[in-house]
This record gives structure tokens, C-alpha cells and sequence, in this order.
């Protein structure tokens, strides 16, 4: 008969062990652990237009980013090094979207009736449908609909790459040729993986259909079960994640 | 219909990607595009312009046919965007770079200008299905 079971380790040996030794699963875990943090911090900000869910995905990146930058010689604990990082992350969100929060209810009505418009003309149709034939189903018109696609594609794209135009001294053609390539490609895979690892499974399959097997979001809304306007904006709440990731 | 074309001279920023998106949206509605090519482009333009990093303008070109949407970006100061575009083959499955993404949403593309600066004027075409 076994012992007593091994305590949970600590946090901060969890800390330690990421930092000092590079062990990517101390920091799932640590993750794992603090999720509930962000979740009760993410819904001091639900109803203010913004999805719950993705309030809460954009505190993780906070969390993530208190994970990477913790300096273990500080003797604090992680959850009070994290809550600002969160509740950071959770206000720039806000504030880079600001635009979307003050559209028209109208506009709002509208695009909640878009997904379900779009899947059912697709089904109808046997392909996506043209703006025109969206805006006729919804009788609007298509200004009115491009609008309301706008208003309910309020996201935060931002670049796959980790640079940000720091070496834009360089001549293009100069750095092609200067640099390994496979090298490069090298060191690149070797930060892209982690960033895709990142992502939860689901959102990994769907990454993996578009871009790799090339399925149409239609074909994957129909695989997954969700709809086409949701496979879209998880596709670039995916890129997104991969980008925050990364830097 | 002879090639008729649209030009745009914006900001970069997020603050500026609803406008890119909406003219984007008022020239697919143009040429009758499916919704999802539609979303398509709008993916190919953000990630470029993001890959490109900050800069405080840009110029898109929108040269519309019977049979394709040809859009011309530039310049883009970033060095990283011409391996990205012309660099060594396709990435491996499970690899997802800026060049995956443009050959899965665009039909093609590629660097259409090199400035004495280094900076790039990049080309995404699309085909007007049943164009």
C-alpha cells in the first residue's frame, strides 16, 4: 500500500521549474490552476458588449504573460503578480475596441440575426451567399448588412511574426540572402509549434482544416458543428492567441 | 466589364481596420462574392498589414475585372515580409505562417515592387468565381 500522495507541487516551484528548466507542462499547470482567477476576474467585465468567453480568453493571455515575465527572485505570490497583468489585458481589450461598444442597437438586432441568415441561405444555396443575397433575406440593405458584419467582427489581429518592423532597416532582398534559411525556418518552427500547442484542441482542428487540409469554413462549420461565422472568428481569435503567444 | 479600380490611402492601426474591412466588403458586394471570400480577403489584408508592423500609412490598390479582385499593398517596411512571401518552400504541415495563410485565402501572391528603401508593394489576387 502506498504512502500518503505527493502534495501538489507549489506554485512557485512550478515557476521554478518552467523558468529554470524550460518544463512546459509546470506551466500548463500553472495555468490550469489559475484559470479560475481569470474567469472571476473576466466577469467584472461581462456586459459591457463583449462575449464572456472572450473576455476570459483574453485574460488568459494576461495570465500567460505574468507566467513568462514572473521573476523568481521576488518573493511574491503569483496570483497577486497576475491579477494586474489580467485585469490589464482585460482593459486594453476594451479599450482597443472601444469603437465596437457603440454601435447602433439596430445595428446589433441585425447582426444577431446574421449567423443564422448566413447558414440558412448557405444550406439554400449550396454555397456562401453574396452580401446582396444576405441583405435581401434580412431586408436591409447591404451597407446596412456590411455594417453589422463589422460591428460583430470586433476582434484584435495582430502579426504571427515576433518582430514588429524593428529591423525594417533591412534591405528585403539583403536578408533573404544574408541569413541560414533553414536556419531561420528552423528557429521559426521552433516558435511557431509552442504557440499552436497553445491553443485548445478544437481551435488547433479548426487551424488545421483551413489552412492545412484547405477546407472552406462552410465544410468545417458542418464538422464541427458551429457555425460558419463562428469558424471565422476562431480562426482569428486562434491567430491572435498564436500571436500573443509569441511575443 | 473593363478593369475598374479603387485606391486607398489609410492609417495602419486597428483603429483603421473597420475601414480597410468595410471598403473591402463594399467591392465584394460589387462583384457579387461569397460571403466567406469575402471574409477571405479581409484575413489575407489584416495579416499582411500586421505582419508588416507599425507604419504610419499605407496604399491599397483594388483593381476589379470580370474574373479577379487584384489588391496591391504597399509600402510595407518590413524586412521579415519577403522571406515570408518568397522565401524557401511551403512550411511542412503543422507549421502556420503568414505564407500558409496567404496560399489558402488568396489564389495567389507575391512582392510586385521593391523600393529604393527596402519597403515592398505586395500583390493578392482572387478569382471571381463564375467571373
Amino acid at each position: 500500500m502506498s504512502g500518503a500522495p505527493t502534495p501538489a507541487p507549489t506554485d512557485r516551484e512550478l515557476l521554478r521549474r518552467y523558468h529554470d528548466e524550460g518544463d512546459r507542462d509546470a506551466r500548463e499547470l500553472l495555468v490550469e490552476r489559475h484559470l479560475p482567477l481569470v474567469r472571476s476576474l473576466a466577469r467584472r467585465y461581462a456586459g459591457r458588449g463583449e462575449a464572456l468567453e472572450d473576455i476570459e480568453q483574453v485574460g488568459a493571455i494576461g495570465l500567460l504573460k505574468a507566467i513568462d515575465r514572473y521573476d523568481l527572485a521576488r518573493d511574491v505570490a503569483l496570483t497577486t503578480y497576475a491579477t494586474p497583468n489580467v485585469v490589464g489585458e482585460i482593459k486594453r481589450y476594451f479599450r482597443d475596441k472601444g469603437w465596437a461598444i457603440r454601435i447602433p442597437r439596430g445595428l446589433q438586432e441585425l447582426n444577431a440575426k446574421l449567423s443564422s441568415t448566413i447558414e440558412r441561405l448557405t444550406g439554400r444555396l449550396g454555397r456562401s451567399p453574396s452580401i446582396a443575397e444576405i441583405a435581401e433575406e434580412l431586408q436591409a440593405s447591404p451597407e446596412q448588412v456590411l455594417e453589422a458584419m463589422e460591428a460583430g467582427s470586433a476582434y484584435s489581429p495582430v502579426s504571427l511574426s515576433a518582430g514588429s518592423g524593428d529591423d525594417g532597416d533591412l534591405d528585403p532582398m539583403e536578408t533573404i540572402g544574408a541569413v541560414d534559411e533553414e536556419f531561420e525556418r528552423s528557429e521559426q518552427r521552433a516558435a511557431l509549434e509552442p504557440a499552436l500547442m497553445s491553443l485548445p484542441e478544437r481551435e488547433r482542428e479548426i487551424l488545421r482544416m483551413r489552412f492545412e487540409e484547405g477546407m472552406t469554413q462552410t465544410q468545417i462549420a458542418e464538422r464541427v458543428g458551429v457555425s460558419q461565422m463562428h469558424v471565422s472568428r476562431l480562426i482569428r481569435k486562434s491567430l491572435t492567441r498564436m500571436r500573443a503567444e509569441l511575443s | 466589364m473593363p478593369s475598374d479600380r479603387i485606391e486607398l490611402t489609410t492609417p495602419v492601426g486597428r483603429d483603421w481596420d473597420p475601414v480597410v474591412r468595410l471598403v473591402l466588403g463594399g467591392i465584394a458586394d460589387r462583384l457579387n462574392l461569397g460571403f466567406e471570400e469575402l471574409d477571405d480577403l479581409q484575413l489575407a489584408v489584416e495579416r499582411l498589414l500586421l505582419e508588416a508592423g507599425p507604419q504610419a500609412s499605407v496604399k491599397l490598390s483594388f483593381e476589379l475585372s470580370d474574373h479577379s479582385l487584384r489588391t496591391r499593398i504597399g509600402p510595407l517596411r518590413a524586412a521579415a515580409l519577403a522571406e515570408a512571401l518568397q522565401g524557401p518552400p511551403p512550411p511542412p504541415p503543422g507549421e502556420l505562417t503568414l505564407r500558409r495563410i496567404l496560399e489558402t485565402v488568396v489564389d495567389s501572391f507575391g512582392v510586385e515592387d521593391v523600393g529604393h528603401d527596402g519597403s515592398l508593394v505586395v500583390r493578392l489576387e482572387k478569382v471571381v468565381q463564375g467571373g
